[in-house]
């Protein structure tokens, strides 16, 4: 393979890429798509306020700075137990209760116990940006990576059906973000790039010129990369206080696009013009992106077989790594991947020969 | 010294043979012709010769590369203008151009001088989805000839220009054999075949079914007569074999009486009707 010719045509496909009206909206769609999800869901910098009742019973800095908060509107309880109570009656989000030493112990890195409630009657993204809000004060005001341990109580009506719930908004979103990214990728990007070829004759040309068809594969798979890197990078780096690993959330990102982009090598290879790709790019998107909704906890039946899409051991990798929790559960989905995508590139490599 | 030989080659596309075993070769700096009807496996044999499909059976050497085993060597020595249009039509001349010049690991002060050649210097920054279509095919001759190739294969180069551009087309396929490189030609137009190459071939459902110099084509399968007109309007045709051929002529001279008087060889058109069994455009 020659790497000159390979970046001839990544440097030639990443500039007409942009002039490409269809390439340009799948390139932009999931950046897009994370502005539209800053500006209607409620988050620390959203529009909305989000009530909060809390019992302090030793004056913590804590609740003084989730007071300063903008957006954030506190109530005091009356007392711990009269904390849910509250709650409910008031509608808020959730509720705080910080013992008297708090502050205290904190500073003495005894990781004090901070019960905190969740009110299961408002939507999961509400939940979720609570999480959210609370995991990032008590971080910032601790300054400390682990400082207090956290126990999530979940009230109000259907708190006992959702246990799976328990999840911070950038934990919903960034990976269905970033796994929209990579859907694009295998999806629309690749076989767009490979497809338009075909279709306006121009493969023509680079089969007759000294490229031949695994170094033209390459310089699509590359421009493929680039772009999607730029993107999910972009994305990551918006949300940087959700990733707390970042070289295990890196490598998780390469894994997942050596996979997309080998299923856009696949589904370019089988099309055969940008109608076509059009078509099917919708389904292929969908079926991808779906394994990153169950974070929501929709239906065991539906998590169940969303195991059977190797995306799903993605978003669950890009979940842990971006929490930085590094276990065999995060091996294993890692592992699945690399071998969904040693599948999918002899798929790939054999829908190639089957054109020649 | 030959620029291409074939050997016996043929090609399929599942039941359909559309190229079916067949030799020739072409010399250095010669400018081959190969004319057939749609349909007749010259797009395929140029595919095949260009590297761009393998034979299934046979063999071919061009600019002395084997067309299956020895690509790499062969693609940088050969230029290919297929039938269509192949550009990026988002970008640019130049564009189009540099990209061809990183394919073919070319220094890009070569654009210029081809840019020039084909007279598009001026609109080498435009958009290709801009130029005319005889721009267009101005555009594909220059990325064909970028590299300084030995062999340039042009697959219907003319078709659809009008009679202006086509003259210039035609003109930069003399030019570029005057330097020495070796053309090998399909087109739907006998004149210009007759006018250009200096030995044609007619394919026939895959089949090379002639192969000679234009001329020996007309002589061999032409009538052999002249077609004279007199003042009052009256053709006389005088077939030049017969035994008093040649005092029929004097004596219409002599009575000068003569309007016109003209050879009747056939056109290679009519030749290939004879060999073919129906017209080219059919």
């Amino acid at each position: 393979m020659n790497f000159n010719i390979i970046s001839a045509i990544t440097r030639k496909d990443l500039i007409d890429a942009i002039r490409h009206r269809y390439l340009l909206t799948a390139l932009v769609t999931p950046l897009f798509v994370a502005l539209l999800f800053r500006v209607m869901l409620p988050s620390m910098d959203g529009g909305k306020f989000l009530t909060l009742v809390v019992h302090d019973a030793g004056s913590s800095g804590l609740v003084a700075m989730l007071r300063e908060t903008p957006k954030v509107d506190v109530v005091q309880a009356a007392s711990a137990d009269a904390t849910a109570k509250e709650i409910e009656t008031r509608k808020a989000i959730g509720g705080v209760v910080v013992p008297a030493n708090f502050d205290a112990d904190m500073t003495a890195g005894k990781q004090p116990e901070l019960t905190v409630y969740v009110n299961h009657e408002k939507t999961p993204f509400e939940q979720a940006a609570f999480r959210q809000l609370l995991d990032r004060m008590v971080r910032v005001f601790s300054k400390q990576p682990e400082p207090a341990r956290l126990v999530w109580v979940d009230i109000g009506k259907g708190a006992n059906d959702q246990p799976a719930a328990r999840v911070s908004l950038d934990q919903i979103l960034l990976p269905l973000l970033l796994i929209l990214t990579f859907g694009m990728t295998g999806a629309f990007i690749v076989p767009l790039l490979i497809v338009e070829e075909k279709e306006k004759r121009t493969l023509d040309f680079l089969l007759s010129s000294p490229a031949s068809l695994k170094e033209i594969l390459a310089g699509k798979a590359l421009t493929g990369m680039v772009y999607t890197l730029l993107i999910a990078g972009l994305l990551l780096g918006l949300n940087r206080a959700a990733v707390r690993n970042w070289p295990l959330t890196f490598l998780t990102v390469v894994v997942g696009l050596l996979f997309v982009v080998a299923v856009g090598l696949v589904v370019g290879s089988l099309l055969k013009n940008t109608m076509q790709v059009n078509t099917w790019a919708s389904i292929v998107l969908m079926v991808l992106l779906a394994p990153s909704v169950p974070s929501l906890g929709i239906s065991r039946w539906f998590d169940t077989v969303m195991r059977f899409i190797p995306t799903y051991y993605l978003s669950e990798a890009l979940k842990l790594s971006m929490a930085g929790t590094v276990s065999s559960k995060l091996w294993t989905h890692l592992a699945v991947l690399l071998g969904c995508t040693i599948v999918v590139f002899f798929v790939a490599v054999w829908a190639l020969k089957r054109r020649g | 010294m030959k620029a291409i030989e074939v050997e016996n080659l043929s090609r399929s596309f599942n039941s359909l043979r559309a190229v079916d075993n067949i030799s020739f070769s072409v010399e250095a700096g010669e400018i081959f012709g190969f004319l057939g009807h749609n349909g007749a496996g010259k797009t395929t044999t140029i595919r095949v010769l260009s590297g761009q499909l393998l034979p299934d059976s046979g063999h071919g050497r061009v600019a002395g590369c084997d067309i299956v085993t020895e690509q790499h060597r062969l693609k940088p020595l050969i230029g290919v203008v297929s039938e269509h249009q192949n550009l990026y039509e988002r970008m640019s001349g130049r564009e189009n151009l540099e990209f061809a010049a990183r394919l073919y690991g070319q220094e890009p002060r070569r654009i210029d001088a081809v840019l020039e050649l084909v007279a598009l210097l001026d609109r080498a920054k435009d958009k290709v989805q801009n130029y005319s279509n005889g721009m267009k095919q101005r555009l594909v001759i220059a990325r064909s000839i970028l590299h300084r190739p030995q062999i340039i294969f042009l697959d219907e180069p003319t078709r659809g220009l009008d009679p202006v551009v086509g003259r210039e087309i035609r003109r930069l396929i003399t030019d570029m054999s005057k330097q020495g490189v070796t053309i090998f030609l399909t087109t739907h137009y006998m004149e210009e075949a007759d006018q250009l190459c200096d030995r044609v071939a007619f394919l026939s459902e895959g089949r090379i079914v002639a192969l000679d110099t234009p001329n020996k084509l007309k002589t061999a399968h032409g009538a052999n007569q002249v077609n004279v007109t007199l003042d009052n309007g009256e053709s006389i045709s005088i077939a030049l074999d017969g035994p008093d051929a040649g005092e029929q002529l004097r004596q219409l001279v002599n009575d000068g009486h003569v309007r016109t008087l003209h050879s009747a060889e056939a056109t290679l058109e009519e030749v290939f009707i004879q060999l073919a069994g129906r017209r080219l455009a059919e």
